[in-house]
């Protein structure tokens, strides 16, 4: 009796946050789940009806060559960001833990100062103000260099790259943070033992450090993984904007799906768009939880 | 004790989220309220609410000002609780609401008669499938301006020839004799109407791998070569503002913002094509009050008053005076205020030529396929004939999925 009433108890106490998962995450998933098999659409808006798989169908004919080489491109991305994310992450926050370098607390609050700018106003700061072939910062030091100004946004593979890095200047804070909480949870006595036995830094970071703060910032890279796996404002805004096209052609998965479903007015079809890339999502976090675990 | 209190204040938790989800209870008595949601600049709401306001206390018209209306409208258009009862927004969406269903034709409050004093082109804007569902106030269009500093009154191109030997002779050491949006569709509309090519006509079938089209297409490249690349606003505005551009194509919002930045501006008309004899012919946008289903029946005599108000002249010679727009009353041209305003009056004649932006559902879809043909034409050098050969075919596509 006792045991049931505890039972009951946690579950009154979880109800709250259990509730508000329920409508802010479960209720959309299954309610784009629901109008996928209907024809929810401009001409069918408040009387649709359930037309069954039909959209999926329609929704295989988005996963075409260009939504592959998007895939493809999407990886890319991913496994990009995260890389220079990790290893910039963790060497500004070794710097910031360096005990003699003064004014550390003034540098941790400086970098983490574009989390604090909403991500639309930088990625359009970044367009404006130093991408542009004609008032941007970037050319305006060519000009000053005596080099021909660049388009910076315009090719493929530098679009890519400059996206990368207003990716990295919205991103990095959050990894930062959590690669500098990690490392100030490292026991210091290792080190002292380790320089003791004469450690050099890297030989310090890489057999105390990294296998002491793995476990920490697991969870923040799984996050960041996905963030960045289903980024769409970056690339959006500085490439693909409706009015303000750069010529880069740098579609990822959702730039891809946006262009050839979700303009088309039609939710049904578009919602059977998202719960394949859902799908794809899910096949990618368990694909990655299993090598975490194996690893 | 406290284990009841935190299970109490949990219990309180959940139900304060339960009940939020409900909707809000009407108030039944008191005066008529008239809402009716816009997305203008506050001098044209203004306006707007000084000439409504003579209608209280028996009726109260509250102008609120909506971010992302369209898409507000769309999830809750027919809910009594949430939509408003009018909305003031440009023609070009009334295919999408129509077909949702939640518009109430404007012939249902204003007689055939008093709509025949409007200019022709802005009760076609605000036609949809023979229907009006429009009261048109005012309409915008691109217009020409210059620079007087760099181009004097003489200069001004008669021909896009003419405009582009101004463009050689003047485009170096950045400086631009002409800017424009080259690669956004609502601008480049005007070279392709210019040609007798269009992006959708007003049966929904898209045109851009249709001849005149691609002649367009072909035809505009040579003046993109002697413009920036970045064709999006900022940076055109801005050229233009900082004097760096002689001349621009852009609409009635440039004005005051060039005016303040010291710039002597000029307005002439539209550009002529040689090869057709057609000026560059834009998209105009007509602004108006559409009234929505669920309002309709419920306050059918409070929105006959306010629609009574709007009909008459002197909300379109107001909103002239305010902002610069051109009314859609033809007799509000006779006011001399507004006979005399250089820009009013640009915008008057450029609309004899102006095609209306189309208003059916399928023009969502193709904002998005031409930007990308014209950015595959002018921007990655693209073949304009088989570019625009696929686009059209991935138009078709699109519209297919719309249904």
């Amino acid at each position: 009796m006792k045991q049931r009433k505890m039972t009951f108890y946690s579950w009154l106490c979880s109800a709250p946050s259990l509730l508000l998962i329920l409508l802010i995450v479960v209720f959309p998933i299954l309610y784009t789940a629901y109008i996928s098999v209907t024809n929810m659409n401009v001409y069918h808006w408040f009387n649709f009806s359930f037309v069954g798989m039909e959209n999926y169908r329609d929704a295989l004919f988005v996963f075409d060559s260009g939504f592959l080489a998007a895939l493809g491109r999407t990886v890319v991305w991913t496994a990009l960001n995260m890389a220079l994310q990790l290893v910039l992450a963790f060497v500004l926050a070794s710097l910031l833990n360096i005990r003699e370098f003064r004014g550390r607390k003034l540098y941790k609050t400086i970098l983490m100062v574009p989390w604090a700018i909403p991500g639309y106003v930088s990625i359009l700061l970044w367009k404006t103000g130093m991408f542009n072939s004609q008032f941007g910062l970037l050319n305006q030091w060519m000009e000053g260099l005596g080099l021909q100004a660049v388009r910076w946004l315009a090719n493929d593979v530098s679009a890519f790259l400059c996206c990368t890095v207003v990716n990295l200047w919205l991103a990095l804070p959050f990894m930062l943070m959590i690669m500098d909480g990690a490392l100030q949870a490292v026991d210091k006595s290792f080190y002292e033992s380790a320089i003791l036995d004469g450690a050099t830094w890297l030989q310090r970071a890489v057999h105390i450090t990294i296998p002491e703060i793995r476990g920490i910032i697991g969870p923040a890279v799984l996050i960041t993984l996905f963030t960045t796996f289903k980024q769409f404002d970056v690339i959006y805004l500085l490439t693909q904007q409706a009015g303000a096209r750069t010529g880069a052609n740098i579609h990822t998965i959702l730039t891809y799906a946006y262009e050839n479903a979700f303009i088309t007015n039609n939710y049904g079809y578009s919602s059977a768009v998202s719960m394949i890339i859902f799908a794809v999502l899910v096949l990618f976090s368990t694909a990655v939880n299993r090598r975490k675990k194996e690893g | 004790m406290k284990r009841l209190f935190a299970a109490l204040l949990s219990l309180c938790l959940a139900a304060a989220l339960l009940t939020a989800c409900g909707a809000p209870a009407a108030d039944p008595d008191g005066p008529v309220t008239i809402t009716i949601w816009h997305d203008k600049e506050d001098e044209v709401a203004a306006v707007l609410q000084e000439e409504l306001d003579q209608l209280a206390p028996e009726i109260q018209v509250k102008l609120e000002r909506k971010d992302g209306l369209t898409d507000s409208l769309k999830m809750v258009g027919n809910d009594p609780n949430a939509a408003p009862d009018m909305y003031f927004f440009a023609h070009d969406k009334i295919g999408v609401f129509a077909e949702m269903g939640i518009l109430a034709p404007i012939t249902d409050f204003v007689d055939e008669e008093t709509l025949t004093g409007y200019l022709p082109m802005t009760i076609e804007a605000a036609t949809y499938k023979g229907e009006i569902y429009q009261l048109p106030l005012y309409f915008e269009t691109l217009l020409y301006m210059y620079n007087r500093l760099y181009m004097s009154d003489d200069e001004v191109p008669a021909t896009t020839e003419e405009l582009y030997a101004y463009m050689e002779q003047t485009t170096q050491g950045g400086h631009y004799g002409f800017v424009e949006q080259h690669s956004t569709a609502y601008y480049a509309a005007g070279w392709l109407h210019a040609f007798g090519g269009y992006i959708l006509n007003s049966e929904g079938q898209p045109g851009l791998d249709d001849p005149n089209t691609v002649r367009a297409l072909e035809y505009h490249k040579k003046f993109v070569s002697l413009m920036p690349t970045e064709g999006e606003y900022a940076t055109v505005n801005t050229l233009f503002r900082e004097g760096k551009a002689h001349s621009t194509i852009g609409g009635p919002w440039l004005v005051p913002t060039a005016r303040e930045a010291g710039i002597d501006l000029g307005i002439a008309p539209m550009p002529v094509v040689d090869e057709t004899g057609n000026p560059i012919a834009p998209y105009s946008g007509v602004q108006g009050i559409h009234v929505l289903k669920v309002a309709a029946e419920r306050k059918h005599d409070a929105i006959l008053k306010v629609l009574d108000v709007l009909t008459g002249d002197s909300v379109g010679t107001a909103i002239a005076a305010a902002s610069g727009c051109a009314p859609a009353r033809e007799s509000c041209y006779e006011d001399p205020a507004v006979a005399e305003d250089e820009m009013v009056m640009a915008m008057y004649e450029t609309a004899q030529n102006a095609v209306p932006m189309p208003n059916v559902p399928e023009m969502d879809v193709m904002w998005t396929v031409s930007e990308n043909l014209l950015v595959e034409v002018n921007m990655q050098g693209a073949d304009p004939q088989t570019s625009a050969a696929a686009a059209q075919q991935q138009a078709l596509s699109l519209i297919e999925q719309m249904q």
